[in-house]
């Protein structure tokens, strides 16, 4: 036994001793930590690394002038400055179509001349103006991209939400939107609620009689009736009849159903008036663009124009064959422009049944 | 009884008759109303089928038509041609029903139609036009008899028509232009008297190169034509019949020296300028009687008069102000009022057959331009640019002006152009040879 514990107090003392010693001594033979602190990468990612990206942009920037430069030599400043006149004259020489037009065109010369004045600082006031609008956006791109490629995520996310938001331009599409959703149920039940609801905005209410008046036709009936009995028939049948006439004039036109709804809100007006304007094509030069018309229709509930309703109701200005013109011009605008409906609320169609529409050129015209 | 029961019918129903359509008129308050007030500008496109043959040696003649009158409203900007290429309905019988929906499928707004027959020497051509939109004519069928030899005239005949009833106002594609033709180096360059169709076809010499001309002007029925020569070593007015070429000139005192000649819208009076004593003044002829009378009176240098269309004005340059300027004065002389102040020089005035504007050289910053303002000066707008342009001439129907375009240099030539008023269409008008100082004649009749 004695020989036993005494081996097993060595082998408890030998282990303890190592253990002490490692403890002690052991952390000499640990890795240090690098000291390759990534703490200036976090601090960068703000101010600092746009003011770098600022920095390196410059000098690229500088390096464009030169090229950008020449372009700007239009500097025909003073002949831009003539703007309203000059522009007109560039564009149809651009236009010339025979090669020989070309070199007898002055402004080959110009842009000769402008690139002397091209220096550096008013290049890039001028390169709006010049067509070269290209090269300087593409570039700026190139170098920017190996960088902060993190960058354009974000702003790309951002940019769907903000054009969902441009409602008073595009009130089209989304009138569209809900047109093509198959929402004509849902409108029908909305007539029919607002209908019935009285204290809505004044022009809910006014929707109420065309559903209701229909119905009474049947007193005119118990009116019929009593004509038989009395001996005195000549005035009373007279009247009678003249009742009768009256009635039915003034149910016929009520008893078709028609929703109505309330009015066309300024968006639905302006999507149906983008989508004729964009077919409607004017000739500047034309007597007939000094000639307002006024085009009538009829529209079907799918959002087309009534075969052969369409027809001029006024011109102002102009001969009849500037106006007959303009009405052409009209007419063609509507009926291309329409393919398969135009963009109008169903659950409004009493509002735009009956459409007139004024075509006046007069912001075309060629000043 | 009886008194009270209809009496009470009747205005049941009248207050029936009165609430119902007050109720309709809340529901549906009249029509929906659009203004209309921004579009496109774009050419329209239309389609020129090859015209149908009624007879078989027209064949030639009927392609050859429907190419005339293609390339006449195409040439206008107003109007962009479809090729044949991409139709689908095959056009082959001219009293056959249209097929609206394949000339909509290839986006044709307007088609022409038409036939042809030959007999000998006699040609009849008949088109029809068609607004491919609406599915409608426009107007009705028309045709046309003539000769081989003036199937061109035809063609443009039609295309004014085509012009004429899609964009309501009158073509100018049936008209010469009398010029002076150019040919030789700058330092020696001979010059005559020309006419040619608008398009510069069937070019015509009306004068050899004997002596300098310049300036020829039509006369308002386009049988005449005034221009200045410099045949006595002076420069004088002369007329010329253009169907027979005979000529006669328009007498002037000795010592003096007339030029640019206009024609007063009747044809009966000559505006132009005489300079006498070292002074140029602006004067009228009776061109029967040769009376003259002086208009302007004034020690500076006033010339290039031209009538408005009622002929009761004349615009006219003059440098009484410093500078050439344009001014305008009643038909009878008296005082003038000045109507352009821009910068620059303004010369060569020319009223339009609309009355509305008036065409102009303007010389400013070392470039030449061709413009046009209203009469009241208003509105000025420069349609080209160039070295040197020069002496503009409108188009019968006010909408298109021709002038010269001279290039630089030594080896510069003269040459025509034309542009419409917007300054979107700038076109070099094809001639034999160089081309100055033309002048528009009008509608042939």
């Amino acid at each position: 036994m004695p020989r036993a514990r005494k081996t097993g107090n060595i082998i408890s003392g030998v282990g303890h001793a190592g253990l002490i010693g490692w403890i002690l001594f052991g952390g000499w033979f640990t890795a240090r930590p690098e000291p390759v602190e990534v703490r200036e990468v976090a601090v960068i990612s703000g101010a600092e690394f746009q003011a770098m990206l600022e920095a390196q942009q410059q000098p690229l920037e500088i390096a464009q002038d030169p090229q950008t430069a020449a372009p700007e030599a239009t500097p025909d400043a003073p002949d831009v400055t003539v703007a309203p006149e000059e522009p007109t004259p560039l564009p149809p020489e651009t236009v010339a179509e025979e090669p020989a037009e070309e070199p007898i065109e002055e402004p080959v010369p110009e842009v000769s001349e402008a690139a002397p004045e091209a220096p550096e600082p008013p290049a890039e006031v001028t390169v709006e103006d010049a067509p070269v609008a290209d090269t300087p956006v593409e570039r700026p791109a190139e170098r920017v991209a190996p960088e902060p490629a993190p960058r354009p995520a974000p702003e790309v996310t951002q940019d769907p939400t903000p054009q969902e938001a441009v409602t008073p331009e595009e009130t089209g599409e989304t009138v569209r939107e809900q047109q093509e959703a198959a929402q004509t149920p849902e409108a029908t039940d909305r007539i029919i609620t607002e209908a019935a609801e009285p204290p809505a905005s004044s022009p809910t209410a006014s929707m109420r009689p065309p559903a209701r008046r229909p119905e009474r036709p049947a007193p005119t009936r118990t009116v019929e009736t009593p004509a038989p009995a009395p001996a005195q028939e000549e005035t009373s049948e007279v009247d009678d009849a003249a009742v009768r006439a009256a009635l039915e004039a003034a149910m016929s036109s009520s008893q078709v159903e028609v929703p109505t709804g309330p009015p066309m809100s300024s968006g639905e007006k302006d999507a149906l008036r983008l989508a004729v304007q964009n077919c409607w094509n004017v000739d500047p030069g034309a007597r007939w663009a000094q000639t307002t018309v006024t085009v009538a229709m009829s529209m079907t509930q799918d959002g087309k124009v009534v075969q052969n309703s369409l027809r001029m109701i006024a011109s102002e200005g102009g001969d009849a064959a500037s106006a007959d013109a303009a009405f052409g011009a009209a007419r063609r605008a509507i009926l291309l422009c329409q393919k398969d409906g135009y963009p109008l609320p169903p659950e409004k169609y009493g509002q735009w049944q009956d459409i007139e529409m004024t075509f006046n050129p007069e912001r075309m015209r060629i000043r | 009884m009886i008194f009270l029961r209809t009496a009470s019918a009747f205005v049941c129903a009248c207050a029936l008759a009165v609430m119902i359509p007050v109720g309709a008129a809340q529901a549906q308050q009249g029509p929906l109303r659009i203004t209309i007030e921004e579009g496109i500008i774009q050419p329209l496109p239309f389609a020129v089928p090859d015209f149908q043959v009624e007879t078989g040696e027209a064949a030639q003649l009927a392609g050859e038509l429907s190419r005339v009158i293609a390339a006449d409203l195409e040439g206008t900007g107003v109007f962009r041609e479809i090729p044949s290429s991409a139709f689908i309905a095959q056009y082959s019988d001219f009293n056959a029903a249209v097929q609206f929906a394949d000339w909509k499928a290839v986006n044709a707004q307007a088609l022409v139609t038409g036939a042809v027959s030959v007999s000998g020497t006699n040609v009849n051509v008949k088109f029809r036009v068609y607004d491919v939109v609406s599915g409608t004519t426009l107007g009705e069928g028309l045709q046309f008899s003539g000769t081989t030899e003036g199937w061109r005239r035809m063609a443009h005949k039609i295309a004014d028509e085509v012009y004429s009833r899609i964009t309501g106002e009158g073509g100018y594609f049936d008209s010469r232009v009398v010029y002076v033709s150019e040919t030789g180096p700058k330092d020696e360059r001979k010059k005559r008297l020309a006419v040619m169709d608008y398009d510069g076809a069937n070019v015509r010499y009306l004068t050899d190169s004997s002596a300098l001309v310049l300036a020829p002007r039509f006369s308002p029925s386009g049988d005449r034509v005034l221009y200045t020569s410099y045949e006595s070593g002076f420069p004088r007015i002369y007329v010329l019949d253009v169907g027979s070429v005979q000529r006669r000139v328009l007498e002037s005192a000795d010592g003096t020296m007339s030029f640019a000649p206009r024609f007063s819208p009747s044809g009966q009076t000559v505006a132009y300028s005489l300079t006498q004593g070292g002074n140029t003044d602006i004067y009228t002829m009776d061109i029967n009687s040769g009376q003259s009378v002086r208009l302007t009176n004034t020690p500076a240098i006033e010339t290039a008069p031209s009538y408005s269309p009622d002929g009761s004005r004349i615009v006219f340059e003059s440098d009484r102000s410093g500078t050439p300027q344009l001014y305008i004065m009643s038909a009878g002389g008296g005082e003038a009022q000045r109507i352009s102040f821009g910068d620059g020089r303004y010369g060569t005035p020319v009223w339009s057959p609309r009355g509305d504007l008036v065409a102009f050289t303007k010389q400013n910053a070392g470039r030449f331009h061709i413009g046009v303002m209203r009469t009241d000066g208003s509105e000025e707008r420069l349609l080209s640019a160039s070295f040197l342009d020069e002496g503009p001439t409108w188009a019968p129907n006010g909408r298109v002006i021709m002038f010269t375009r001279e290039t630089q240099g030594e080896g510069g030539a003269s040459s025509l152009y034309s542009v419409d008023i917007t300054g979107r269409v700038l076109r070099k008008v094809a001639t034999p040879e160089g081309g100055s100082d033309p002048s528009w004649s009008p509608l042939q009749q």
